[in-house]
């Protein structure tokens, strides 16, 4: 079987994770939220087994190459952190109610990798820009940072349903999601995380850049985008030093900023830049 | 009430009447906000956003066409089609500058103070109330349990203090004091970046070379105007290639070049992309190459129309007897035209003007492309020296690599400053000023052992250490 045969059914493992998480949040049992949790280590598994699986195959064809150089390969890649570090926030917290509102985003992640016309799943060689040790570390870091980015959308959005008054709540759908204090702790730690990240990506990307085209920053659209979603953050970050800024003003400003996000991995593609490569 | 700084020792005053002067300073407390500095990212943020939606310098040429005047000259006159280098971006930019020096000038002193302060040992206030799993009680004599405590702590705290009172011995741990200062190192580090993109911008250039292989040049085109620039010794092209992934797309393109001073040869490189090369501080990248005509080439002569004579082997600037001895003739110039190869033609005769005119490899094609009175003139005409017509057969092809020149003084220091943000964001984020407290009371018969300590950030890290400190102490008196 190919790796990408093998992403093209985990898409629907991870739906199933989805399912299970949901049904654990309605029921409000224990049960569902195991099996959920075990899908999602699972299919983890099987994901990690597949991106080695593509860079053999890769080695096969007699061009070596790590598997994080197109769009189709890097949504995989986007997909994995997202799950990593999903589960090393569910085995910390010890609390499973935000697996129902990231589980989506991988599963749309593969879904939109393994099933979009536009998409080539192809192992296609490296063009000479992209022949750099720099390619690694860079792709890393964004794609943690993105990953993070994604999990504090996750708890900004938990963050608006849960409400003010959790006490009345008697749906174990809300009952499940933490209080908003510890959700905005937890939200400003994977800003954190994903803010060291996106800064780690800038600075690879620009070192690299300085040696591929001369230039350290040429305000290329995805360059532009990343600063964007890197200033968007920094505002993140200083708005906890505001007062009377804790909650909700700042939860805003997190979806914003993984609507940055989204834009510099996706909407950068619709224009014009350095960074043609990583559309198809 | 009344001020009465007067009777304040000097020096004190002095730091009193200028933190007055600060705080009553409108410009001060105005750029001292951190509200501020929220305003000026999102508009930052904004205004970049809109530098990716309009077409930006040379990809602003059709956009700009499909505009009628008014909104042109209103958009060009706020720099929209090179938005990041306008005035008022870089103000703005310069505004969020200021911000940032002015609040952490006015936040930096508390936190030296605090990285300064040494906590008192002797406290028995961070004791009281304390939960059971962090209070020891042991039967053992105060001298004895003392020594096992020390051990322990020492063991666990490389640099600690202890004070020793009628009632007990108290001891303090700290870590990360200087947890305080990370954010002003990232501070900082903003504006060593910022200065090495400056010093880059007024001490560097951006230039470009087109050296066709097995030439020399000696100057590069400095981007954005039309001088050039003698770096002060000379670029060889001996070979380009390129290589090619059977689908087509390109797998490698190679540069091998020597620098040259005064014509002595000095070094030589191969340049890839991704491998730049650097000579007397400027810094080759490769960047796009061409074909271009090399310098040899094969003609054929005929007396009139169709009578073939002989097939030469030219080379540029190499005289040649024409067949009939009536003179010289030779090659001044090789180039394509569109994508026909053309060679200029010089027939010299003794005591007469020479003769110049094109000759192309595909002459019909050409014929069909231009417009008649320039095919008709004897500029164009292969049989303008009579009787002989001159045919262009073919054309030695060789590549032209296209370098991009730049030099920038600026990078080692925005270099310095990558590495400054990251160790800043470390210390921000990951470390935490803790001090961790013990104290071993002598109650007699008994001896309790208490710990307690803080932390500025991460709580619950420094109450699982606390937590596991006291279950150490706990398994050192129950064997």
């Amino acid at each position: 079987m190919t790796s990408s045969a093998i992403i093209s059914y985990l898409t629907f493992v991870y739906f199933l994770a989805f399912v299970f998480y949901l049904v654990m949040m309605v029921m409000g049992r224990r049960l569902p939220g195991t099996l959920a949790t075990y899908t999602l280590l699972g299919s983890f598994a099987a994901q990690t087994a597949a991106i080695i699986l593509r860079w053999q195959e890769s080695y096969a064809l007699g061009m070596g190459r790590a598997p994080f150089s197109n769009l189709y390969e890097s949504l995989i890649f986007f997909a994995w952190t997202l799950v990593l570090l999903y589960l090393i926030v569910e085995w910390r917290t010890k609390n499973k109610s935000a697996g129902a509102f990231v589980t989506p985003l991988i599963f749309l992640a593969l879904a939109y990798a393994s099933f979009s016309p536009n998409i080539s799943s192809k192992i296609m060689p490296l063009i000479p820009a992209l022949k750099s040790n720099w390619l690694i570390t860079h792709v890393i870091t964004c794609f943690l940072g993105y990953a993070a980015f994604a999990l504090s959308f996750g708890f900004s959005l938990m963050y608006l349903f849960k409400g003010n008054d959790s006490a009345n709540n008697t749906a174990s759908f809300l009952r499940l999601i933490p209080a908003r204090g510890i959700l905005d702790e937890l939200n400003y730690q994977m800003v954190v995380i994903g803010f060291l990240m996106l800064t780690l990506g800038i600075i690879t990307g620009s070192v690299w850049a300085h040696s591929a085209w001369g230039s350290y920053w040429s305000w290329d659209p995805k360059e532009t985008w990343s600063l964007i979603t890197w200033l968007v953050y920094a505002a993140v970050i200083h708005s906890r030093l505001v007062r009377g800024w804790k909650g909700r003003k700042i939860i805003i400003l997190c979806i914003v900023g993984f609507a940055c996000v989204l834009f510099t991995y996706f909407g950068v593609n619709y224009l014009a830049g350095l960074h043609s490569y990583a559309t198809s | 009430m009344g001020h009465r700084y007067h009777l304040l020792p000097s020096r004190l005053r002095k730091a009193v009447m200028e933190e007055i002067g600060k705080v009553s300073n409108p410009v001060w407390k105005f750029f001292a906000s951190v509200k501020l500095t929220i305003v000026f990212l999102v508009l930052l943020a904004i205004f970049s956003v809109a530098g990716t939606m309009i077409p930006q310098k040379e990809g602003a040429m059709e956009f700009v066409q499909r505009l009628n005047p008014t909104t042109f000259n209103l958009m060009d006159f706020f720099g929209l089609f090179d938005l990041y280098h306008a005035g008022w971006f870089r103000f703005l930019i310069a505004m969020l500058v200021l911000n940032l020096v002015v609040c952490s000038l006015e936040r930096f002193p508390s936190a030296w103070k605090r990285v300064k302060a040494r906590p008192s040992v002797e406290r028995t206030k961070p004791f009281e109330e304390l939960p059971d799993t962090l209070l020891i009680s042991t039967e053992r004599g105060y001298q004895e349990a003392l020594g096992n405590c020390l051990n322990l702590f020492k063991k666990r705290f490389s640099a600690f203090r202890s004070e020793e009172t009628e009632y007990g011995t108290f001891f303090l741990a700290e870590k990360g004091r200087f947890s305080p200062l990370g954010v002003y190192i990232v501070h900082l580090s903003v504006l060593v970046i910022l200065i090495g993109a400056l010093a880059g911008s007024f001490f560097g250039f951006e230039g470009f070379v087109k050296i066709p292989e097995g030439e020399t040049v000696d100057s590069i085109m400095v981007r954005g105007g039309n001088q050039s620039l003698s770096p002060g010794f000379e670029i060889r092209c001996d070979k380009f290639t390129v290589e090619f992934y059977e689908n087509g797309s390109p797998k490698e393109y190679k540069s091998e070049v020597t620098f040259l001073s005064g014509g002595k040869e000095i070094e030589k490189r191969d340049i890839l992309v991704n491998h730049p090369a650097t000579f007397k501080g400027i810094t080759f990248y490769q960047s796009t190459y061409e074909k271009v005509a090399g310098k040899e080439l094969r003609i054929k002569l005929r007396k009139g129309l169709d009578e073939d004579l002989e097939t030469i082997d030219a080379e540029i600037g190499k005289k040649m007897e024409l067949p009939g001895k009536e003179g010289f003739f030779q090659i001044l110039d090789v180039r394509h035209m569109g994508t026909v190869p053309a060679a200029l033609v010089s027939v010299e005769i003794q005591g007469a003007e020479p003769t110049r005119f094109w000759i192309f490899e595909d002459f019909e094609h050409i014929k069909s492309r231009l417009p008649a009175q320039m095919i008709n003139s004897p500029k164009f005409d292969p049989a303008a020296f009579k009787p002989y017509t001159f045919l262009l057969l073919g054309v030695q092809e060789r590549y032209a690599t296209g370098l991009q020149a730049n030099q920038d003084p600026g990078v080692p220091v925005v270099w310095a400053g990558f590495i400054l943000i990251i160790l800043g964001f470390i210390v921000t984020f990951f470390t935490s000023h803790q001090t961790i407290r013990m104290f071993v009371e002598n109650k007699g018969k008994k001896t309790v052992i208490r710990v307690t300590g803080s932390a500025s950030r991460n709580r619950p890290a420094l109450d699982r250490d606390i937590q596991r400190l006291a279950e150490d102490i706990r398994s050192l008196f129950a064997a």
